[in-house]
Formats: C-alpha cells, sequence, structure tokens
C-alpha cells in the first residue's frame, strides 16, 4: 500500500543486514581485542607500602641476586615475597655505611617503615603484582626455574623497574606461546640454568641474539625432563 | 470484512443466526473428509465448500479480533510456567550445576535427555515443510504453518538445556570460533561442537523457511489493516490513554514485516523459486540435524552408546516424536477453535497417524537391533547393558514405559477407525511424547550410571530445579506458541487457496450452484472481495 512506508525505507533490509554483519564483526574484533590481559593487565603498576622496594636500585645497580630476597624460587613453587627479618638485615639502624652520606637522611626517611615494622612485629603489607586466576593451580615457579626459563621470560626487566608493574600478559593464550614455541625455538624461551636469574645479561646477551644459541638451546631443551605439557590437566586440576 | 471472530461467524450460522455461507456449494461426496475407498474420489483438502474471500476471512480473522476467551487464561498461565522456569534456571545459574540431580557417575542426565526431545519435536515441522513439499503432498498446506512455528519454539526450548548445562554459563561464548587471549579454541574433532554448528544451522533455516513462507500473508494482513484505516473513521484503539489506532499499528508492523510485498507476478516468482530453494536447504537438515545429534552419543566409547545405528534411529525417532507434537498442537486446536477443523482434516489427521505408526515401527525395530547386535556383537559390556540393566535393571521401569508408549501404543493405528479419532489419536500422540522423552532418558541414563566398577554404581534421581526448568520449558513453548496463534496466520492463506477445488482450471462448480468462487480466483485482491461482501 502506498504511503505506510516513505521511499528511503526500502534501504532498512539492506542497511539493516549491513548493521547486523558489522555490529557482529566489531563485537568479536573488539573482544578479541579488548578482552584480553595484554590489554587489561600489562602496566598493572600498584603503589607499595612505605617508600617501596625499588628493584632498579636493588636488583639493577647493587646487582643482588633475585633469590637474596625470593629464597624459595627453586624449590617452591610459590614464589616468596621475602618477610620484613629479609630487609631489616640490611636496613637496621647503623648497618649501611649510607646513613652516614649526605643523601643519608633521605635514606633513612625512605627506609623507616621497615624499622618500624619490625620492632612492631608486624609484616609490611606489600601488593600483589602478578596474579594467576584461582582456576590455574599454583603457577610451579621451581619447575619453570629449574628448567631454565628466566625470570625476565615472564616479569619483564626488573632490574630497571623503580616500581614493579606486570610487563607480560601472562594470559594463557602467552603461556602456550611459550609451551608450544620451545620445542622449535628452544633459544628464545630456555637460558643456561647458572643464569636464570641474570636478567641483564639474558637481554642483552642471550636473547638479542638467539640465533648465535641455537645449539645450546637445543642442548637445553635435551636435558628437560619431560616436554612442557600443552593438556589442560597440567595447570587446571 | 468484519470485526467479528471468525468463530462466531461460524457459531452464528450454525445456529442459523447467520446467513449459511456458501450453502450451494457443499460437496456431495465428501463426508467427513478422511480418505475414500473408491480411487477416483478424492476428498478436497478444505471442507465446506470454503471460497477464497472465507479463507482470507477466517485466517486474518484468527489474527485481528479478540482471541476466544480461553486464550488469555491459557497465556497467562503458560506464561507463569515459563516465568516460574526462567527463576529456575536463574537460581541454577546463580548456585550452580550441583542443584541438579547430578553425580560423578550421571553426568549427563535431563539436560541433555531435554535438548534432544526438543530438538527432535522440531524434525516434523522440518519434514512437513521442505520434503513433502519437494513430493508435492498438497495436504501439507493446512500443516505446515504451524508445525514450523513449532518447529522454531521447539529448537528455542531445546537451546536453552545445552546453554545452561555448562555451568560457568557466562563462558557460553567458548561454544563458537572467537580469537581470544587464552587461545582456546573449539574442537573441530568432536560432535559436541558439530553440534553447534548443526543446531544453529537448523534454527536459521527454519526460521527463515517460516519466516519467509509467511511474507504474503502478512502483507495480507497489511493491507486489511490498511484499508480498515482509510475505509473506516474509527476503530479499535490501543487504549484510551494512547488513542493510537490498533489497525495503524497492525498495518506498520505487519507491513514492516512483509518486506514491501505487493502480490505482483514477479514477487510470486521470485517467492516460488526462493521456497524451492529452501526447501532443497532444508531436506537434508532433516536428515543431518539429529544424525549429529546421535554423534554426540555414538561417537563416544560407552557401551550403550557406541551404536552405529543411532543416526538413522535418532532421525525416525525424532519424526515420530515430532509428529506427535504436531497432533498434540493440532487436535486441541481443532477443538478449540470452530474454523479449523474445515483446513486440519481428518484426512490430515489420519495421514499424519500415519507417520507415526510407520516411524514407532522404525524405532521398534532401532530398539530390537540393539539388542540383537549387543549380543551378535560379542561384546560383554554393551550386552550387560542393554540385558542386564535396560531390561532389568533399576530403570526397567523407564525402558518398559518407552516401548509401551513407542512401539506398541502406535499399533491401534493398523486400525482406520482408530486413525480417524481425533481422541484416540491425541492419546496417542501424548503417549509417544512420553515414550520420546523416556526414549532418551534411558538412552543418556542407564548408559552412564553403571559403569564397569560396581564402585562405580549411582544412581540418578531428579531435583526440583531438574523438574520445574523441565517443565518450564513447556511453559515456553506454549506461550511462544500461544502467540502465534494469536497474532500471525495461522495457516499459509494463499497456499490454501491454491488447494481449494475452485482453483482447479477446470472446477466448473459442484454440479448445482454457479461457480461463486469464479470472480475471486486471484488472491492479489482479497481485500476488494471483502469490500464488496461488506455491502452485502
Amino acid at each position: 500500500m502506498a504511503g505506510l512506508f516513505p521511499k528511503w525505507f526500502n534501504a532498512f533490509p539492506t542497511v539493516s543486514a549491513l548493521a547486523a554483519v558489522g555490529g557482529l564483526t566489531t563485537v568479536v574484533a573488539g573482544f578479541t581485542y579488548f578482552a584480553t590481559p595484554k590489554f587489561w593487565r600489562v602496566g598493572y603498576m600498584p603503589k607499595q607500602p612505605g617508600g617501596g622496594f625499588n628493584h632498579q636500585i636493588h636488583a639493577g645497580k647493587l646487582g643482588m641476586d633475585c633469590r637474596y630476597c625470593h629464597t624459595k624460587i627453586e624449590e617452591s613453587a610459590e614464589a616468596n615475597i621475602p618477610n620484613v627479618a629479609t630487609c631489616y638485615g640490611c636496613h637496621a639502624e647503623g648497618r649501611l655505611a649510607l646513613f652516614t652520606a649526605p643523601e643519608g637522611v633521605l635514606h633513612r626517611e625512605k627506609t623507616e617503615f621497615i624499622r618500624t615494622a619490625f620492632a612492631q612485629d608486624k609484616s609490611i603489607e606489600w601488593r600483589r603484582v602478578h596474579k594467576t586466576p584461582d582456576y590455574v593451580r599454583n603457577f610451579p615457579h621451581h619447575v619453570h626455574v629449574n628448567a631454565g626459563v628466566s625470570c625476565y621470560s615472564c616479569h619483564g626487566q626488573i632490574t630497571t623497574m623503580e616500581t614493579v608493574y606486570q610487563a607480560e600478559p601472562q594470559s594463557m593464550g602467552w603461556c602456550l606461546d611459550c609451551h608450544r614455541g620451545v620445542k622449535t625455538e628452544p633459544e628464545k624461551y630456555l637460558v643456561p640454568k647458572d643464569k636464570v636469574t641474570q636478567l641483564q645479561w639474558v637481554q642483552t646477551e642471550w636473547l638479542a641474539d638467539s640465533e648465535k644459541h641455537k645449539a645450546e638451546g637445543r642442548k637445553l631443551l635435551e636435558t628437560l625432563k619431560e616436554a612442557p605439557p600443552e593438556n589442560c590437566g597440567a595447570c587446571h586440576y | 470484512m468484519t470485526t467479528l471472530h471468525p468463530d462466531k461467524i461460524t457459531a452464528d450460522r450454525l445456529a442459523g443466526r447467520a446467513r449459511p455461507a456458501t450453502e450451494s456449494m457443499h460437496d456431495p461426496v465428501i463426508g467427513d473428509g478422511t480418505l475414500i475407498d473408491d480411487p477416483g474420489v478424492r476428498p478436497p483438502l478444505v471442507l465446506n465448500g470454503r471460497t477464497f474471500g472465507e479463507v482470507t476471512d477466517i485466517v486474518c480473522g484468527y489474527a485481528e479480533n479478540a482471541p476466544p476467551r480461553w486464550w488469555l487464561p491459557a497465556f497467562m498461565t503458560a506464561f507463569g510456567i515459563a516465568q516460574l522456569g526462567g527463576l529456575f534456571i536463574l537460581y541454577l545459574v546463580i548456585t550452580g550445576i550441583g542443584t541438579w540431580g547430578l553425580n560423578n557417575q550421571v553426568d549427563w542426565a535431563w539436560d541433555i535427555t531435554n535438548f534432544v526431545f526438543w530438538i527432535g519435536i522440531g524434525h516434523a515441522g522440518t519434514l512437513i515443510s521442505a520434503i513433502l513439499c519437494l513430493f508435492k503432498q498438497k495436504w501439507r498446506t493446512a500443516i505446515n504453518r504451524s508445525a514450523e512455528a513449532m518447529t522454531i519454539f521447539a529448537v528455542i526450548c531445546a537451546a536453552t538445556f545445552p546453554g545452561i548445562h555448562i555451568g560457568r554459563q557466562w563462558a557460553a561464548w567458548m561454544l563458537f570460533p572467537i580469537p581470544n587471549a587464552n587461545q582456546i579454541w573449539p574442537n573441530f574433532r568432536s560432535p559436541l561442537l558439530w553440534d553447534v554448528f548443526a543446531v544453529s544451522t537448523y534454527a536459521t533455516v527454519s526460521l527463515l523457511f517460516w519466516y519467509m513462507g509467511m511474507i504474503p500473508d502478512l502483507a495480507t494482513l497489511r493491507d486489511r489493516a490498511d484499508l480498515r484505516l482509510r475505509k473506516m473513521a474509527s476503530g479499535p484503539i490501543l487504549l484510551p490513554i494512547v488513542p493510537v489506532r490498533v489497525d495503524a499499528i497492525r498495518a506498520y508492523v505487519y507491513g514492516f514485516l512483509s518486506l514491501g510485498w505487493r502480490f505482483s507476478a514477479r514477487h510470486w516468482h521470485r517467492y516460488e523459486v526462493a521456497y524451492l530453494v529452501l526447501a532443497g536447504i532444508s531436506t537434508p537438515l532433516v536428515l543431518s540435524v539429529h544424525s549429529i545429534v546421535s554423534f554426540d552419543f555414538a561417537t563416544s566409547i560407552v557401551p550403550g552408546w557406541h551404536t552405529t545405528i543411532f543416526p538413522p534411529y535418532f532421525v525416525a525417532g525424532a519424526i515420530f516424536g515430532g509428529f506427535a507434537m504436531v497432533l498434540l498442537l493440532l487436535i486441541p486446536a481443532r477443538a478449540l477453535y470452530k474454523n479449523f477443523a474445515d483446513f486440519v482434516t481428518l484426512r490430515h489427521i489420519e495421514n499424519m497417524a500415519k507417520i507415526v505408526l510407520l516411524t514407532g515401527m522404525m524405532v521398534g525395530f532401532a530398539y530390537a537391533m540393539e539388542f540383537f547386535i549387543a549380543w551378535y556383537g560379542g561384546n560383554k559390556f554393551e550386552l550387560d547393558v542393554f540385558l542386564q540393566n535396560r531390561a532389568q535393571g533399576p530403570y526397567a521401569w523407564a525402558y518398559w514405559t518407552m516401548i509401551s508408549c513407542n512401539v506398541i501404543s502406535p499399533q491401534i493405528f493398523w486400525s482406520k477407525k482408530m486413525r480417524t479419532s481425533t481422541i484416540a489419536v491425541f492419546v496417542v500422540a501424548f503417549l509417544v511424547t512420553i515414550g520420546m522423552w523416556f526414549e532418551r532418558f534411558v538412552i543418556i541414563v542407564t548408559s552412564l550410571h553403571r559403569a564397569y566398577l560396581p564402585g562405580e554404581w549411582h544412581m540418578f534421581w531428579p531435583t526440583p530445579v531438574d523438574i520445574m526448568i523441565f517443565v518450564g520449558s513447556f511453559g515456553t513453548f506454549l506461550t511462544l506458541f500461544l502467540l502465534f496463534m494469536k497474532f500471525l496466520p495461522v495457516f499459509a492463506i494463499s497456499e490454501l487457496k491454491a488447494v481449494l477445488p475452485q482453483a482447479s482450471p477446470h472446477w466448473d462448480g459442484y454440479g448445482h450452484g454457479h461457480g461463486h468462487g469464479h470472480g475471486h480466483s486471484n488472491h492479489d485482491h482479497s481485500h476488494a472481495n471483502h469490500a464488496n461482501k461488506e455491502a452485502h
């Protein structure tokens, strides 16, 4: 019947079909891009209590080994956060020469929270940066460290971070990239076991020129007790 | 056209209060509309000598007038049950799958039983619309619209169950291949994934078929509403505070849905071609969808499921259960709507009863073959599942319910008297529906509940949540069907007109009378007919 709908309405089926296809594509593309840890988690940098812990000074400038504080990474699934006593071991009143240096006043102020906590027998409530979901059961740090996966692979260049932030997506797909990729390009994912905590060396000497280490990488892969698992039950059980 | 409900008109005529419709046109040869033994005489598909105009008036009248008195209470009841089922689904989502009676051994039970049950129901609609169309079975025209509607509503009910049985319903998107940060990808070797594609293809094609077939009829409804808008100064309005004429809403809603259909010869030509193409696409779906549903079981190595007979057996069962559901819907509709029996005649009922008898014996054969192969195959675990567990085990009552309902009860259809008794057909259809639900229950639960070690043996008993979600799905189904009965053309008007005796080029009236239908043979101008009639 003439007149019920205006003439331009003839375009409606075409336009709505295009809109439906376009809308669906947008939703899927948006989901693929935005609904990811890569988008939401990378760069997460919570403010730490007190003066914080400057990894750039401790692990970078002073060259302290990761295991000085994270003592259990070679034997435990859990990468432990050090207790106050570990901090206090160096930061006790009068322990470090720095207290007498000109910049000592600032240093004294920034580390006061350690001595306060120690005196009151309280924990320092460090904020967690990296967290696997609850359906990933206990990511085993010791297995990875002993297999020759450097801290750098999952946590980034910690030695340059004044405040630690999440550098990698740590999504399941990202885990699988390594678990699958290591079988063909082990030199990109494994380092000699004594270099696991040498983050600067791993970045500049090993990974920067991984082509050269193909043979070494192959040998490292062969020393693994078992192939990196890809089955669901390896992590979800 | 009239503002009276078609049933009211018929009632008035029967009571002698109104002019008899076309008294001179009663066919002298027809009795009750069932097949006559003389092959030279074929009873017409539409009884009581309906004219072209009357067909339009009746079918549109159902959509245009206030529904019969029983409609609103029936709708409210069905809708209430659907809402109750919805509340239980909400409780399930909030609380978890543990609220069902599942256990370590029986990890699929009513959820998948209901899914297969509802998906199977839909197959009758597709068979009627596709295969009977290709075989030019003209009796399909009276039932195809409602059977296709039933298909779609059944698929909606079916789709609920896999959706909620996954436990973490918010992860349902993982059914589809969407690139994601977890690199989780559907397993293309799994029949459960084939199922997703089979069912979604089925739903899409069925919806297209149903909708496309309805376009000319929606356009008729649009034109009638538009005509009333133009010709009548006033008409019923939506609500006293919203003074919009109902006909204006009808004209725009039906007009929107009829996609600019103008009844031109070119439109009809394209419509016929598209209809044939969709029938061609749907035909393999009748066989493929339930075959793939059966793969969910048949490709596993569970004794009782690992059976090559499953695909044809499931397809036959689906058509069997589907026709039973068509009968369950149409027989009451025939009783409740006075004009229905002119279109859905006893011949239709009898034809469907014959299909129920045929497919019932096909599933009976499959039940027997399962036992035969279990013995002949020499696998003692399989034999144990069938002989010890199904036939004599703790669920034997379910097994024998299935056998009595599905194999024994349709046997009464060997008698023509039973096939043409609406009560007998209704009772058997009801029993078959129960039997087909139990068939899926027996297949799923009795294969799972006793594994190889007696220590793994568990019984499955449903919880109120199991039961109410299933009952709720019937509420959803009936709600949708009642809405369909009220708002959409329940018969394919143009197709019905094509099977009227007047549509034959050789028709010259029923001996006496003078071919009242001749002047109105073109449905393009159906509204013009009604304008003429008003002048009477």
